[in-house]
Formats: C-alpha cells, structure tokens, sequence
C-alpha cells in the first residue's frame, strides 16, 4: 500500500512569519534587569546576539502560548538561528535561541505599524545588542519579519 | 538613506575629528575606523561594537562604564552620538551611576566610539497591580516596580493605535510593556512609553 511520506522538513517548518519584535534583558545586567538569570538556555547575555523564541520545549510552548493567538510556530531548540528584519527599515539581524519568550498569549492580538506597514503578535524577543542592530532600543517594538538563513 | 553609522562618520572627518581623531583612534584615521560597514557579528556571540554597564566616572568626553560581567568599557561620545534618557539628550546628562547600553565602533585601542548611548533605559513587562493618575505599580516577575508617568514625556501605545498622553486606558490586572529611564539604585522607573496590547 502506497503511503504519504510526511515532507522532511514540513513544508512550512522554515517559512517566514510576521510579527512583533522587541527586546529583553538577561544574563549580568542593573537595575530591574539584575535579578534576570541566563535563560532557559543558561546561555543568555544582553551583549550578545541572541532571542528568546516561543517555542523551544514542550514547558516553554505551555507558558508562552503562540496558538491561544492562532499562531502556530514550530519548536525550536537552544542555539537555532533566526534571521529577523525589521520591517520599518529593513535592516535585519542573524541572532540564535537563547530563552523561552516572549510570552505571546499576553500581548494577543496587539499590532504594531511603521507607516502602513504592520504586523501583528509578539513572536520574537532580542537582546539590546541584537535588536539595537536593527532599531534604537527606545522604539521598544517593531514589525519585523522573523525567517532562517 | 543615510545611516546613523555615516552621520556619525561625517562628524568624524568634521568638528568630532579632532575629538575623536587624537584620542580614540590611535594611528587609524576616521576614513579607516568609519569607512567600512560594521562586520557581521558570529550569531550567539558578543558583540564587540556593543557596550553595557554602569558609569563609573566621566572626563572629558569619555564615559568610563563597568560592564554587569566585570568588562571595563571607556565609551567615547563624538558630535553625531545620539544620547538617550528619557528621550533625546545632551551629553552632561550622563551620569556616574546611571545605567546603560552602547552600540558603536570599536577602535583598535579598544575604545567604544559610540553611535547611539541610551541611558538607564529598561523594557520590562509586567501586570499592573495599582494605578493612579500619577503611578503605575508593575508585577514584573514577582518584583514589584514603581512607575511614575511624567508629564510631558509619558505615552500609552494601545495596540496600533497613535501614541497617546491619556493612560487613563490601562486597567488593573492587564499586561503591558513599560519602556522607559530606571532610576539608579531603586526600583521606580520613570515611563517614556507604555505598550498596552489593547
């Protein structure tokens, strides 16, 4: 009997998704940042180019809840790259799992626009060194389109 | 477009040159420090061409800041180094203590030529447990934070919707975003900007 092969990797596994980017703090930091430790990855540091992603285990997806938002991510581990552009400027940054975040059941259905150009739910959180790459850190949350290298 | 990244290059080879030429960076000239786009940083690694830590001292035009790691940064602020507190300031409102986050060029001597300085600024979510007219009080993991709307300065960003002056909006219980300047060694956080998800 003939049988669907199930396509490795699934077709959508690494299409790009629109959403809302903003930063976090984690790893030595001051102030309300200081109590922050190294992330569900113990890797996290402010100054280095990393993000926290929704969906990194089975205890992360339970907190963050992407789909109460109708937004289905796939699981990613500690260490895997996204590339996220910023959708105001379309300058963009490669950056590698570090957290569990943002958490996007919170923020359900918040949009944020540059001009016409918007995108809706919080799917990704950088560091100050990675989103200050692609936006000044006091614009606190962009648009951004999130992909694979 | 021009890039903060050539504004800042402009200032060099303009008044910031003798500033910044003399000092920061050594035998290069500004042609060579600024010239180049800034080379891809390895995902996962530290940026070198970013800074974060507390002021320890200022002279002339040079912060002296202690990485949260135990890094020492000299961060230099040229003519075209954008500076934020609260908002858009001058150079004097830097001060030992204050809190921050640095991304420029980083010399051959090591220092931090700096492009954008942001000054004590936090992004932190949290519930918001009490609100007044004048404070919001924030569950930020379990660490209670103080909020205080400044008149003037303090903005709500309800969904996409244009900043707004009115806070009135937010409602106990509900999650938001507080963008804004901590105020060195307390747990009080002037707002710049609240994200409120409706």
């Amino acid at each position: 009997m003939a049988r669907n092969q199930p396509t490795d990797p699934p077709i959508d596994l690494y299409a790009a998704v629109q959403g809302e980017v903003s930063w976090f703090c984690c790893g030595s930091a001051w102030g309300p940042c200081s109590s922050t430790g190294h992330g569900a990855c113990g890797t996290c540091n402010s100054g280095s180019m990393q993000h926290a992603w929704p969906n990194t285990s089975d205890a992360c997806l339970s907190i963050t809840r992407p789909d109460a938002c109708g937004v289905s991510l796939s699981r990613r581990t500690c260490g895997f790259a996204h590339r996220t552009t910023a959708l105001c400027s379309g300058a963009s940054v490669v950056t590698t799992i570090a957290d569990c975040g943002p958490q996007t059941d919170l923020f359900c259905g918040e949009r944020s626009c540059c001009g016409a150009t918007c995108a809706s739910n919080r799917l990704i959180d950088l560091t100050p060194a990675a989103f200050s790459q692609i936006a000044s850190l006091s614009a606190g949350l962009r648009p951004a389109e999130i992909s694979v290298p | 477009m021009t890039t903060r990244r050539q504004v800042l290059r402009s200032a060099v080879l303009g008044g910031g040159a003798t500033v910044l030429a003399a000092t920061a960076l050594g035998s290069l000239g500004p042609e060579a420090a600024f010239g180049a786009a800034a080379p891809a940083v390895t995902p996962g690694a530290p940026d070198p061409n970013f800074a974060e830590g507390r002021i320890r001292s200022i002279k002339d035009n040079t912060l002296f800041v202690l990485g949260s790691n135990m890094v020492f940064h000299r961060i230099r602020v040229v003519d075209g180094t954008s500076l934020w507190k609260l908002g858009p300031v001058a150079f004097d409102q830097a001060k030992p203590g204050d809190g921050l986050y640095a991304r420029g060029v980083r010399m051959p001597d090591g220092v931090l030529a700096a492009e954008s300085v942001w000054l004590n600024i936090v992004n932190i979510k949290g519930h918001v447990r009490t609100i007044t007219s004048e404070k919001i009080h924030l569950d930020h993991n379990g660490q209670e934070i103080l909020c205080h709307q400044v008149p003037g300065k303090s903005v709500a960003v309800y969904s996409d919707a244009p900043p707004s002056a009115d806070l009135s909006l937010l409602r106990v219980g509900q999650h938001v975003q507080v963008l804004g300047a901590w105020r060195p060694d307390t747990n009080q956080v002037d707002i710049a900007t609240v994200f409120s998800p409706h």
